[in-house]
């Protein structure tokens, strides 16, 4: 197994993680955190790629990705902040008054 | 790539094993820190693979701006943000679902070992190149991203606030009777209403 084959398995490891962490928890704040894990995921992939194939284009990317993940982690945290005050809990099942 | 098999592997397993802490762990505190030490990792995994820039934004932008944000948002919470049991059906549901994400990546990615090659192309001119170049249509958008994330915000902190000119005139108006209910979450709505009816009575 050479270096590159261990970071693509590390990659898929971490998508599936953060997969699993917003599948299962209620805290929002949690949540948001394995969205950042899968996005970091992306991020590697993204380098590695550019990396064996020689082009910086995925580097680029990579930093486009960086600032998508500070303005979701803004926006997120405001919703779950606003979502606290409004009921003073940490259960996003909480939020269900659109529910049909 | 491969005479630095030892240190890609170490921080592959501390970037695992901290992204386990951070599904796992049940005080929020502990899964910032948790991350903090993930994005630390993958930065130095940015670091070999000959990503100077990236691993500087990625130390820069997620152990030092995004982990400080979910700190201060964690220090704000009610009970530090302690969630309550998660049932078991959610959890065996997740893990199985993410072992069908593995899986299915696995299976993807299962076609053969890539290589890279000993000499990277690299460096901030040729990023700075392909940003310019390019990918200059994303790139000019996380500008109007960014606005809008801060507009977005502030108006999601805003709505919720009472207005102190309301609050002040309408107190005004009612002798401070009904001042309360501007204090309600919600109550901005109505208190804009009695602003509207105040001068007439």
């Amino acid at each position: 197994m050479n270096a590159e084959s261990l970071i693509l398995a590390t990659s898929a490891s971490l998508m599936a993680l953060g997969s699993a962490g917003v599948l299962m928890r209620r805290n929002p704040i949690s949540m948001l955190m394995s969205i950042e894990l899968m996005l970091n995921a992306g991020n590697l992939v993204l380098v590695l790629a550019a990396r064996i194939r020689g082009l910086v284009d995925g580097q680029s990317a990579a930093l486009i990705v960086l600032v998508l993940a500070a303005a979701e982690a803004v926006i997120g945290l405001g919703l779950a902040l606003a979502l606290f005050r409004d009921r003073e809990t940490v259960d996003v099942d909480a939020a269900a008054e659109v529910r049909g | 790539m491969n005479n630095a098999f030892l240190p890609i592997a170490l921080a592959c397993a501390v970037a695992l094993v901290s992204a386990v802490g951070v599904i796992l762990a049940r005080r929020p505190v502990h899964a910032v820190v948790a991350l903090l030490a993930h994005s630390l990792c993958v930065a130095a995994l940015f670091l070999i693979m000959a990503a100077d820039l990236v691993a500087l934004g990625q130390v820069l932008i997620y152990s030092g701006a995004i982990v400080v944000l979910f700190l201060f948002v964690v220090a704000l919470l009610p009970h530090g943000g302690i969630e309550s049991v998660v049932p078991t059906g959610r959890v065996v549901s997740a893990v199985v679902a993410g072992a069908a994400l593995l899986a299915a990546l696995a299976a993807g990615l299962a076609v053969g070992a890539p290589t890279a090659p000993e000499n990277p192309a690299g460096g901030v001119e040729a990023i700075g190149r392909s940003l310019f170049g390019p990918l200059i249509v994303p790139f000019e958008l996380t500008a109007a991203l960014l606005l809008v994330a801060i507009i977005g915000a502030v108006a999601i902190w805003r709505r919720q606030e009472p207005e102190p000119g309301a609050k002040a005139s309408s107190r005004a108006a009612s002798e401070g009777s009904l001042a309360h209910t501007a204090d309600a979450p919600g109550a901005t709505g109505r208190q804009r209403l009695l602003d509207e009816g105040g001068p007439a009575r």
